[in-house]
């Protein structure tokens, strides 16, 4: 048994609550009873053990798997063993050391008739911290002004307005392009409530092709879609006939109801009906003629995964690949991203329905069954039509029933032959734009 | 009852329970602290044989509750013995001037006890093991906080039943749905992965000692191995390699080969697409020429 140190005082657990408030900070919903749990966890280990101390704050503070990679970073970057605790420690006095110096120059060279402009701390800085380029423009503009014909030194203050614009307007460029790098990496936008429908840039994107959303316009329209897909999951789940009002005998109130007629079971009474769950498949053409839908399929899928417990997802194009383990997860968006982009087999072939469907029902046959809701997104474009008609007629028969989003735009649906066919068997439903997908919405499904 | 880890980590050991110290200290702390653990993680890591090791070093019983889609109280928690209330009721009828109360049929004479509540009223403390929560519905994981937080359960008729001695609960979970976080609140947390070759081998030495050095050596190595492939739609758990490594000494074999592989490969992998996937992506040769190589690290087939 390892010694039992005594905790040190209030510092120890100053120096543990800010690392919670780390955790919080994060997202990881570490609260006072997690802090408690550790605090006591801390005194029955040996606090010499750096693996034991970790240990306990993992059992403690992280309730979840996907959560144990950032509080392990978390950790290393704040429990420091003690060496790299001096070389943190180095590597900041050297920080500080280059940034009075910067600072230093910084002064040097913002000056106005020998006599330094005045830029606060923070502006200093952030001129010392500008790209060479830019510091030298500036340098260059304060001097050509300096240089100037009648130039008094009155023109001082003026100066110094030009020069803290410019910095101010640096500053903004900055955050903008940080703003765009990190939602072109997340992949969706913080449009928040107000993609409400008196937008006007809502109302446009509702009506526009799918396709033609331009990059600018991608967060607005990825939040409605998924708000849309989540609808439209409540609207497909949604129970139209009334089943039997009662469940099985509840003999315990049916007992204490019947006391007053001496014990003889005079009236029954009845549990609660069980409702039995019903189940989503997804099944996502990605074949080369979907690509330009990519952002339709991937985030109409992950507002259906917000509210469906019993989601499956395919993708297809001539074979089917099982995405369901990746939405089980529940790993974001990024992982999914890249299982459906980037490391599909799938991605941008040849459509062939009928193998892909026959792959379905071979390799999983016990996602199809009369509770499953089955939907398609594709355009039904397919080679062997006839045989792909066959297939989904065979599943039709499994199924509860088949809804077919089609992203191609109505007009074109005479066009080709697989859309008369395919629509014979199911419903098919237009959805080339967010506003057809509306429509799909308002009852009729 | 209270045990030092060490000696618990000694007890892991003995009982053939093969586990890093980092597992060992969570459950010594869910111990010692008497928070219910909740243990996460794929199927057949050996989540349920911690509740069950757990009981038997703790020389104490274990008590089982299973969950699934519909599990309520009067499955997990009592019941009342209704045959025996009415019995009661119509014997009171034929005798002349005996009254029945109703708190005559509502006490522990008639109660059935199920898993939380004989957990509870356990003269000794005992293992409580709740396993695959996840397949219980929300309401019931709601209905369990009163249980793990407070170790004490209300029943109208009875009033509160408070535990005599704590349980040791251990919650385990396949992670098919997200757990509540009131529920992760009560808990301490433990996340089970697939061992890793040298820790798979010890477990075959320890549970299947008539194996072979070579033989656990070259089951371990092909198991992680096909533990790596995406496309696999059910992973072998360690049972599985157990009852593998027991196949293959029954059969006598000393060491692997591709056709034995290939012969003895339902024991591993359970379902016709996975098999299929292995004959297609490795197949027998794919295994020989990954044998061979086993000593230098080599890679047993191409495939992703």
């Amino acid at each position: 048994m390892p010694v039992k140190e005594k905790l040190p005082q209030s510092h120890f657990e100053d120096n543990l609550a800010v690392f919670a408030s780390l955790l919080r900070e994060e997202g990881l919903p570490v609260g006072t009873t997690e802090m408690v749990d550790a605090l006591s966890a801390l005194s029955r280990i040996d606090l010499s053990s750096r693996d034991q101390f970790k240990t306990s704050l993992q059992a403690t503070m992280v309730k979840n798997r996907r959560d144990q990679a950032l509080f392990n970073r978390l950790f290393d970057s704040f429990f420091l063993p003690p060496e790299e605790l001096k070389k943190q420690s180095e590597r900041g006095a050297r920080y500080k050391k280059e940034l009075e110096s910067k600072m230093d120059q910084a002064s040097r060279e913002m000056q106005f008739k020998g006599e330094m402009l005045g830029l606060s701390q923070d502006e200093l800085q952030q001129y010392g911290s500008l790209p060479s380029e830019q510091r030298d423009r500036l340098q260059d503009f304060v001097a050509k002004t300096e240089a100037g014909v009648n130039v008094e030194p009155q023109f001082k203050p003026l100066l110094e307005n030009v020069v803290k614009s410019h910095l101010r307007y640096c500053r903004s460029q900055e955050k903008r392009s940080r703003e765009e790098t990190v939602s072109r990496g997340t992949g969706s936008g913080t449009g928040g409530e107000g993609a409400e429908g008196s937008d006007g840039l809502t109302d446009y994107l509702r009506e526009i092709d799918i396709e033609q959303i331009q990059a600018a316009e991608l967060p607005a329209a990825e939040q409605l879609l998924q708000r849309l897909s989540r609808k439209l999951a409540v609207q497909i789940l949604r129970r139209r006939r009334s089943g039997p009002r009662s469940g099985p005998l509840d003999l315990r109130r049916s007992l204490r109801d019947n006391m007053r007629y001496g014990g003889i079971i005079f009236k029954l009474k009845h549990k609660p009906k069980r409702r039995s769950k019903q189940q989503l498949l997804l099944l996502c053409d990605v074949s080369g003629s979907m690509k330009k839908y990519s952002t339709f399929v991937i985030h109409f899928l992950l507002g259906l995964q917000e509210v469906v417990r019993n989601l499956s997802c395919f993708s297809f194009s001539d074979s089917v690949e099982n995405l369901t383990p990746e939405l089980k997860g529940r790993s974001g968006l990024k992982p999914l991203l890249d299982r459906v982009i980037r490391r599909s087999k799938n991605w941008g072939g040849g459509t062939n329905l009928a193998k892909a469907l026959d792959q379905l029902s071979e390799k999983y046959p016990d996602y199809l069954n009369a509770k499953t809701t089955l939907i398609v997104v594709s355009d039904t474009k397919t080679v062997s039509i006839d045989q792909s008609v066959k297939r989904l007629g065979a599943i039709r028969d499994k199924v509860k029933r088949i809804i077919w989003l089609n992203p191609m735009p109505l007009e074109q649906w005479s066009d080709y032959r697989s859309v008369a066919s395919i629509g014979e068997l199911v419903d098919m439903w237009p959805c080339s734009t967010i506003a057809q997908l509306e429509e799909v919405l308002t009852g009729r499904l | 009852m209270t045990i030092k880890l060490d000696e618990l980590i000694k007890s892991f050991n003995k009982a053939g329970y093969i586990c890093e110290e980092s597992t060992a200290l969570t459950v010594f702390l869910a111990l010692d602290l008497q928070k219910p653990l909740l243990i996460e993680g794929a199927p057949g890591v050996g989540k349920t044989e911690m509740g069950k090791v757990l009981a038997h070093i703790l020389d104490t019983d274990l008590i089982r509750l299973q969950c699934y889609e519909g599990l309520d109280e009067t499955k997990a928690l009592y019941e009342w013995n209704y045959q025996r209330q009415l019995l009661r009721i119509q014997m009171n009828r034929n005798l002349e001037g005996e009254q029945i109360k109703e708190d005559d049929l509502f006490s522990d004479d008639y109660l059935l006890e199920r898993p939380l509540l004989k957990a509870i009223r356990a003269e000794k403390r005992s293992v409580l093991l709740i396993d695959e929560v996840d397949k219980c519905d929300p309401e019931f994981e709601a209905f369990l906080f009163e249980v793990l937080s407070d170790f004490q359960v209300s029943i109208p008729e009875l009033g509160t039943v408070a535990a005599k001695n704590i349980p040791a609960v251990v919650l385990t979970s396949n992670n098919e749905r997200e757990l509540s976080d009131g529920l992760k609140r009560r808990c301490l947390y433990l996340y089970l992965d697939f061992p890793g070759v040298e820790k798979e081998v010890a477990i075959i030495k320890a549970k299947v000692p008539q194996a072979g050095d070579r033989l656990a050596w070259e089951t371990a190595r092909i198991v992680a191995h096909l533990r790596q492939q995406q496309d696999l739609r059910k992973k072998p758990s360690i049972a599985e390699t157990l009852d593998w490594v027991r196949a293959l000494v029954a059969l006598n074999r000393k060491r692997l080969d591709g056709k034995l592989v290939s012969e003895t490969l339902n024991l591993l992998l359970k379902t016709h697409a996975d098999q299929e996937y292995f004959q297609r992506e490795i197949g027998a040769e794919g295994v020989n020429s990954f044998l061979k190589q086993s000593g230098n690290g080599g890679e047993i087939c191409k495939c992703r």
